[in-house]
Formats: structure tokens, sequence, C-alpha cells
């Protein structure tokens, strides 16, 4: 007790120590301040449009109020910002000073040395805000998409993860776990492996007429639904959320092809056997339809993005609002938990090569990262995907209804990782998912699919696939 | 034709195409240099790229045929040019004969005509984009309308859906395409046929000719050189598909409905690519234009459609 | 032929109305969207009846879509307008005069359609670039002329074929200047080709995406280009979707409504020819 209570004095006398010098450091450093020498000027950012952005487009005035530069933040579609941000950097045009760029873009950028490193800024002191904290951003995320080689790109703005996504309704059904435990041994959940997972999606593939939940369905009902339109989305779906809990990976530590390994070809079974309990038209399946699937009670679980989440489980934007419950992406059974993985698409905003006003820009992005601007953010727009461990503990990540989604978002994002820097990341991505969607549709069995991916990708990158 | 005008001359005139030998060149002249720098040099900028190395954009060695080569050994190259070729063969002929029917039927005199001619052609005043969507909304796997309430209620497909079945995913884009542009060909058609002088019908209603020798006689060959345009254009553009495709199948399953305009910009703005991308609209510019030729020469001596 | 006199016939009414709903029943369905509110938008079994709400219209005001219906609707009649004002003189040209190379001239101009665009998108790209032409009502209105000033020529050169050459030679005759005759003689017969065609230019320029997109900018942005907006990683705003879908539909068919009195035939053609 008497030692508990010198400790915790202790405690309190370093973070007033701490508390002290940090004042006297943030007095050093004020955005006004840096921002002196570039007041007036305009700097145009380039970012993608969600319900989010749109939140922080509000918010970017109080920087120009703050700082006297302005801000010319345009928002563009996903696929929209990809084409325009990279038109613009890779030709020297350099209208925008900074772009939104995806994990998986960084390959192609940085072998086409677009963009600028932020190393020289961060570590100007006239610049640089010491207490930025960037210790309290989510660790892996963020140290895979921002730095390169010793270099830094960027910070985190994004954290775009998966989640497993399930019907709580259901899975709590006395008559359907009374079911389940007679046929499979064990107590129907939201699952924590894939073998349960795959379990659960065999156990509530329906057809009309059949009960679910003691109700006659009036159309089929399916087990699960995730992306299986051809390209990078329904491939890292797989590659992610499934092989990588196997073992397996498409290159390996050096950037070596190594689809053609024995986990690939048990993590495609397992993948083809969970197309056999998903919709029929898994294979058209994108972005557009995966929440609309789920959101209208067309099937029990999912493996998706947790934005659609945000989008569908709210009132009045589904019928099933509210009745969805939430987990970490499943493992396999039996696995080591450094296997772990769930698949995540942390972005950065980058400055671009050819961007006249590196200085400022890197303020703005400086700013958006701080802690405040961040809780900011995630208050106006009720929550979202955060960037900052210390936004875990957000009242709004908390109170609300989504609170077992913000916690299947932290699972996720704990192991998750940005994609590996390949330059030919989307050539490698359009010609595997055309294979592992064949295997989903049942033209080639897992052994085919595994060796014709093998080929595939030692046709584009025989010795190494990065950077 | 050249009969029926005949037919009106009172007396002959001075031939007026003996105008000072620059007016035409005159008249035409705008729009050749409008082209030239719109259209051309994009062009020749294009060709020169295709010589060249340039991945990202950024030109870099000169090549020679190397891109053309890839291409052409590419089997997907040519299964996109072979999927494009399925789909116009289907596409245009459907479209053409169903617009010029309806042309006909909105000239023979229809009721409420000022109304239905702006509903019928509101398919092609969609943005392609919404097209797209659209038809999402209509055939998507299980959620769609006609998924749901015609292919479900009715177990007509079972195991697939529309897009994710290589040959009903093509139908589909198919069937998109002819829902999208048969109101184009109906209103042009029908500009058309309202356009042709009275005079050649009037004469022939006095020689008691029936509506087949009418159609056959004087509708066909003075609508030919507006079917020829009409449908050589329709042509061309149904070859560059690109939107519906983009948004239904993303030229998928597999590469089953991966069109060459699909492939191009995966090629530019996925791979960046620009010098295959470049090599590629060569390629389609050079097949077209073997083939318009062709086809002006034929239709001009045969038609008399020029 | 009832062409002549213009009688309706019941049974062809009958045809083209039930003919019109089974083409516009997607469309109408979209239009249902715009009102439809979220949670019974897919809803399964179906929703038919439901109240209406208005809630999709005040995202697509808050997102500044009637900037994007303006600057459309002003970009696109100007180019149309440029490319009559360009092409019309051009098209009769080859339709009346010999000219030596006449057909490799006309084949020329058609030549300017024949390339994926989304080919040629990224050196007009790069050029644009070089120019600072990106992102300008200038820019994307030449680029607007690609594919409309070829089409534009090659289909009214097929209605200038149906001039009545005699009423050009007696206008000469009476001392006619060419001008004069342009303006007076071809210009008015050949006013329903003009506008048929003009029409479509239009709505090819409407619908363009690819240019507008890569060639505009925060400045001059169209419809088109603002849609994919309201398709987020949270998924479609299929509400607002509907809406500016539907109400994207609402200035064409304006024009369409305007102009189409010029396009049914008036009684000047037949009077004139009888």
């Amino acid at each position: 007790m008497k030692i508990g209570n010198s400790a915790v004095i202790a405690l309190s006398m370093a973070a007033l120590l701490a508390g002290s010098s940090s004042a006297a450091l943030a007095a050093d450093f004020s955005y006004a301040e840096a921002a002196k020498p570039y007041a007036g000027k305009t700097i145009r950012v380039l970012d993608e449009v969600t319900p989010l952005q749109e939140v922080l487009a509000k918010i970017v005035p109080e920087f120009t109020k703050e700082t006297g530069i302005k801000v010319e933040y345009e928002l563009l579609n996903h696929g929209e910002v990809i084409n325009k941000g990279q038109a613009d950097m890779l030709s020297g045009r350099g209208y925008y000073d900074a772009v939104m760029l995806h994990g998986f873009q960084m390959g192609q950028m940085l072998e086409a040395k677009a963009l600028r490193p932020i190393d020289d800024l961060v570590k100007n002191p006239a610049l640089s805000n010491a207490k930025l904290e960037t210790a309290d951003f989510i660790e892996k995320p963020y140290k895979t998409v921002a730095f390169h080689e010793g270099q830094q790109y960027g910070f985190i703005n994004w954290n775009y993860n998966t989640v497993y996504w399930t019907r709580a309704d259901l899975m709590g059904d006395a008559s359907e776990k009374t079911a389940f435990k007679a046929k499979y041994g064990y107590d129907l959940a939201p699952a924590k492996t894939i073998e349960q997972m795959r379990d659960i999606a065999e156990f509530f593939t329906r057809k009309k007429g059949e009960a679910l939940a003691g109700q006659p369905l009036a159309s089929d009902f399916y087990g699960i639904t995730f992306e299986g339109i051809k390209g990078q989305g329904a491939l890292f779906n797989f590659v992610s959320n499934i092989l990588r809990n196997y073992g397996g990976d498409i290159i390996d530590a050096d950037g070596k092809p190594t689809f053609d390994s024995p986990a690939t070809v048990e993590a495609l079974k397992m993948y083809a056997d969970l197309w056999k309990f998903a919709p029929p038209g898994t294979a058209e399946y994108s972005l557009i339809d995966v929440p609309t699937v789920m959101g209208n009670g067309i099937a029990a679980q999912a493996i998706a993005f947790s934005d659609f989440v945000l989008g569908v489980d709210k009132p009045g934007a589904s019928p099933l609002a509210g009745k969805f419950t939430y987990g970490a992406i499943p493992v396999k059974a039996g696995m080591d938990s450094k296997f772990a993985s769930a698949d995540a698409e942390p972005s950065l905003t980058v400055i671009s090569a050819n961007s006249q006003n590196p200085e400022p820009t890197f303020l703005f992005l400086q700013w958006l990262v701080e802690k405040k601007q961040q809780e900011a953010l995630l208050d106006a727009g009720a929550g979202g995907v955060p960037v900052r461990e210390s936004s875990w503990a957000m009242p709004v990540m908390n109170d609300g209804n989504l609170k077992p989604l913000f916690g299947a978002m932290k699972a996720s994002l704990q192991v998750a990782q940005a994609k590996p820097r390949m330059p030919l990341y989307l050539e490698i991505a359009d010609a595997l998912s055309a294979v592992v969607q064949k295997v989903g549709l049942r033209q080639l069995t897992p052994e085919q699919g595994a060796k014709e991916g093998q080929k595939v990708l030692v046709g584009l990158c025989d010795a190494k696939c990065t950077l | 034709m050249a009969a029926v005008t005949d037919t009106a001359m009172s007396q002959p005139a001075p031939r007026i195409r003996k105008e000072r030998f620059w007016y035409p060149y005159l008249l035409i002249a705008p729009t050749m240099i409008t082209l030239v720098i719109v259209s051309l040099i994009p062009f020749l900028y294009a060709i020169y790229l295709s010589f060249h190395k340039a991945k990202y954009g950024r030109v870099g060695d000169f090549i020679w045929f190397d891109n053309y080569a890839g291409l052409l050994a590419d089997e997907r190259f040519w299964s996109a040019i072979s999927t494009a070729g399925i789909f116009v063969a289907i596409a245009v002929p459907v479209e053409f004969m169903l617009g010029l029917a309806g042309a006909m039927v909105l000239n023979h005199g229809v009721r409420g005509r000022s109304v239905l001619v702006p509903l019928l052609f509101i398919p092609t005043m969609m943005a392609p984009i919404v097209v797209g969507l659209l038809w999402k909304i209509m055939l998507a796997g299980s959620w769609g309308f006609i998924s749901y309430n015609v292919l479900e209620r009715f177990g007509i497909l079972g195991e697939t859906s529309i897009f994710a079945s290589p040959h009903l995913a093509l139908g589909a884009l198919i069937f998109v395409d002819i829902w999208q542009w048969t109101p184009f060909m109906m209103l042009a058609f029908f500009a058309g046929l309202q356009a042709l002088p009275l005079g050649p019908y009037r004469a022939a209603a006095v020689d008691g000719a029936n509506g087949a020798q009418i159609f056959f006689r004087l509708t066909l060959p003075m609508m030919s050189p507006l079917l020829a345009v009409i449908g050589l254009l329709r042509l061309i553009d149904a070859f560059k598909v690109f939107d519906t495709v983009f948004i239904l199948t993303g030229g998928g399953p597999g590469i089953a409905t991966e069109s060459p305009s699909v492939l191009a910009y995966k090629m530019t703005f996925e791979f960046w690519n620009i010098g295959e991308a470049s090599a590629l609209a060569v390629l389609v510019w050079i097949a077209f234009f073997v083939f318009c030729n062709a086809f002006y020469q034929i239709a001009k001596k045969r038609l008399n459609a020029f | 032929m009832n062409a002549t006199t213009g009688r309706s016939n019941p049974l062809w009414t009958v045809l083209a109305v039930l003919y019109a709903f089974a083409i516009l029943f997607p469309v109408i369905w979209m239009a249902s969207m715009m009102f439809k509110p979220a949670d019974v938008m897919f809803a399964r079994p179906t929703v038919f009846l439901f109240t209406p709400t208005l809630e999709h219209f005040d995202y697509v005001i808050e997102l500044g879509f009637v900037w994007n219906l303006l600057t459309s609707f002003l970009l696109c009649t100007i180019s149309t307008a440029l490319v009559v004002l360009i092409g019309t003189p051009a098209a009769y040209a080859f339709a009346r005069f010999e000219m030596r190379g006449k057909d490799d001239l006309f084949l020329f101009i058609l030549a300017s359609r024949m390339g994926p665009p989304v080919c040629l998108v990224i050196p007009f790209y790069l050029i644009f670039a070089k120019i600072g032409l990106i992102d300008t009502f200038a820019g994307l209105t030449l680029a607007y002329m690609t594919f409309n000033l070829s089409f534009y020529v090659w289909v009214l050169r097929s209605f200038c074929r149906d001039l009545p050459v005699e009423l050009e030679e007696a206008a000469a005759l009476e001392g006619w200047s060419r001008p004069q005759i342009f303006r007076r003689v071809v210009f008015p017969l050949l006013r329903n080709g003009i506008v048929a065609t003009a029409v479509l230019c239009f709505i090819f320029a409407w619908n363009e995406f690819l240019f507008a997109f890569m060639l505009g900018g925060k400045t001059v942005q169209t419809l088109p280009v603002a849609i994919p907006k309201l398709i987020t990683s949270q998924g479609v705003r299929w509400g607002e979707m509907a809406v500016v879908g539907i109400v994207a539909l609402v200035p064409v068919l304006a024009v369409v409504i305007a102009l189409q009195r010029h396009i049914v035939r008036g009684l000047t053609l037949g009077a004139v020819k009888g």
C-alpha cells in the first residue's frame, strides 16, 4: 500500500514534469508561427470522398484561419483520385501539392520517383511539431505505409480495414443455436476461426421456403458474402484475410513469388468452399454489392471493409440496422498468432515531387494528423476509422451501438499492414485475381490455381516483385 | 434520286457546281483546321508514344515496334478484339433494324408523337455511368429487381448470376447497349424520314404503288446516305464500348467481357504503360481506317450513299 | 404512305406506347428511388408502396450538383453551337461541290473519331498540361470537337444531299451572292437536319465522361464527373444517384422538346417542293 502510494506520487511527479516540459516545447511550436513565411500561399490537396472526408472538408478552413495558408481541398471518388492524382504526379504537371495515396499505389509511385520524401521537413524544427506524438499512430499500418528504405513519405491519414460482419439476431436465436450445436458439436457464436466461419456459412445457406430463425424464408439466403469481382479488392480479400492466415503469401520476404506453396492450395480449398455458400453472383460483387446484400438480409456473414458498415448499420439505412455484430477477421485454427492477418488499405497523403510548396503543404499534413483534428473529425462524423491509438478511448467510439464494430477495427488494425511495394502491383492483381476467381467459380482446382497463379507471377516478375 | 430531282426541274439552269474552285475549300477549312489541331496532333503524339517505352507517361527509349509486337503476341488483346467483334456484330444490326422500324412507325403518324418522341429517346439521354448503375439495380445477382423478382422467383438461373456467367454477361451487356442506343438510331432515322422530299411520294401515290414498293424503291434509296452514315458511326462507337462494361462486370468474369477500351483503360490508368496503350489506339485506328475506307468505297458505288 | 397526310394510326399508337413503357420501366423504377427511404430501397420482398421522402435531395443540393448541372449545360451548349457554326459549311461543301481529294478529306474527318478515347486522353492530358488548358472551358470545348465535329459533318452531309439544287440555281440566277444563298435558301431548308444532328451532338457532349474528367477539374466539373462521388467506400448513395440521374435528364428533355418541332416536318419543305 505504501509502496503503491509512493509509486503513484512518483508517477504523478513525472507526469507533472513531463507536462511542464511539453508546455515549454509546445510554446516553441505553433502553426501560426511556423506558417508565417507561407501566409497567403495556396496549396492544393486531392483526397478521396467518403462521409468522413466530407466532415474533414468542413474542418479544413480552421487551418486557414490558424495559419493564413489557403487550402483548395478537392474530393473525388476512389477511382478518380487514383487516376487523376497519378496522372498529375507522373506527368510532372504538379497541380496538386498533396495527393491521397493508397498503400498499394506506393510501389508504382516510388519507382516513378513521383513522391517527395519529407525527412528534411520532419527534422526542420521551424516546421516540425515535436509534440505530434507519432508514437500514437496505430503502429503497423503507419510503419508499413509511410516509410520506404529509411525515408518517410507522409504520416497516415486513412486506415481502411476489413472486419468480420455478422447477424447478432441469428447468432442469438435459440432454435438456430440448438440446431447448430447438434450438427457441429460446438456453440453457435460469431466466428473466431476461418473453420467456424465456414461452418456457419454452410449452416445458414438455405433455400426459399426453409425456416430461418423460425420464420419461413421468402427468398434464398446465403451463409456469407464478400467481393468477388475481378480486381485487387477481391484478390487481397483472399490473400490478406485467408492466405496469410494459412501461413502463405504471394511473395516471400525477398519479393520472390511463392504462390505455389502447400499453404496456397489449402487456403484456395477453403476459399472455394466459402464461394459455395455465397450468393451466385459473387463473381460480379464489388463494393457496390456487398453492403447492399448484407443490409437487405441476403447473407448471414460478410468479410468487408468496415466503411461499408458505417453506411449500412445506422437507423434508416437498413431494415436490419442494430441487428449486426462484428469481430476481428477470423484466423486459421491452430496457427501461431504471428500469422494473424487482416486486409487493410492504410493510406497517406503524400507531397508530390513537383510541388512548389512543400513546406506549407507539410504544415497542413502535420496539422491534419494532430490529435485535436483527428478527435474533432471522429466526433463530427459520429465515429469512424481512426489513425491514432488514443482515439479508441474516445466516448464516440465507445458509447454508441457501433462499439463492437470499433472493437473489430481495432483488432484488425493491430495486424494490418500496407500492401507490399510492388511496382507491378496492379498488373499482378489483375492477372492473379482472374486465377483466384476461377478457383471460386470452380473452373480451376485449388492445385491448378496455385500453379497457374505462380506461373502468372513468375511471368510478371521472376526474381523480385518488390522494389 | 437523280431522276427524282430531274423531274422537278423546269428548265436547265447554270450548274451551280461550277463555282470558283477555292470556294468549297474555304467552306471546309474551319473544320479541317480544327480537326488537325484537336485530333491529328494528339494522334500523332500517340503514334510517337507508341514507338517509345513510355511507362508512367514519361517518354523513354525509342523501341521501334516492341509495343506493337507485345500487343500482337498477347492473347488478351485478341480476346478483347473478338469480344468487341461479337458485341458489334449482334448489337449494331439489332439497333439498326429496331431503330429503322421505330422511325417508320413514328413517321406513319402516331398520336401524341410530340410527347412520345422525347420519352422514347430517354435511354440515349442518360449518362453512361447512370445507365450502368441502372442495369446493376435491375440485374445484379440476388438483389437486382429483375434478378430477384423474375430469375430467382422462377428459378431460372440457379447456380449463377447474369454478370457472373461469361456468356450471359456478354449477352446482358449487348442487351444494355441495344437498350441505350436504339433510341439514338430511331431519332436519327426519324429525322431523316421527316426531311425526305414529298414530291416523289405524291408521284408514287398517283401511280398507285403499294407500301412495299414505296419502301424499297423510294424510302430506302433516299434514306441510304443517312442509314449508311449512322450505321457506320454507331459501329465505330459500339466497338469502343467502355462505361457499361466497366461498371457492370469490370471486364470479367475472367476476361470474358473485356473490350479493347477496358483493356486500354487498364493499360493506361492502372499499369501506366502509355506506350502500349498508344500502340493499341493506333492498331484499332488502322483497323477502322481500312474498314471505313472499304465501306465508303462500296457504299459509294453500290448504294450511292456518299 | 400516311406521311403525306399525317393521319395517325391507333394500332401504331398503342404499339408505340407499349414499347415506350417497356423500355422506360427501369427509368421509372429509378425515378421512384428518388423518393424511396434507404431502408426499403432494395428490401426483399420488393417494396412497391412506401412513404416518400425528400432526404435524398438535400445531399444533392448540399454537394452543389446544381453548379455541375449549369457547367454541363453551358459547356455543351457552347461546344454544340461551335460545332454547328464550323461544321455546317463543311457538310454542305462536301455534299454539293467537287473537290480534289474529296473522299480522302472526308475520311480524314471520320478518322478523328476512330481511336478509342481511353487511349487518347493521356496524350491530350500531356499536351493540355504543357499549354495550361486543363480545367478550362476552352480546353474542354476543344476536346469535345474531336468526337462531335466529325459526327456532325458526316451526318449533316447526308441531309444536305436531299437539298434541291434547283432552288440554289434559281437564286443564283436572281443574282444572289453565295453567302446570301447559303443563309436564305440552304439554311432554312437544312434546318431540321441541323437541329436533329445538333441535338445528338449535344447529348454526346452531355454524357461525355473521360475527357471531362481528365481535362476538367475543380473549376470546370461537368455532371457526369460529379456522379461517381456518390459511389463511396461506404457504399452507393442510391437515392441521391437516382435524383442526379433523373434530374440530369431534364435539361436534355427540355432541349429535345423545345427543338423537336424543327425535326418534325413543318409545312415549309412540302410547300417548297410542291
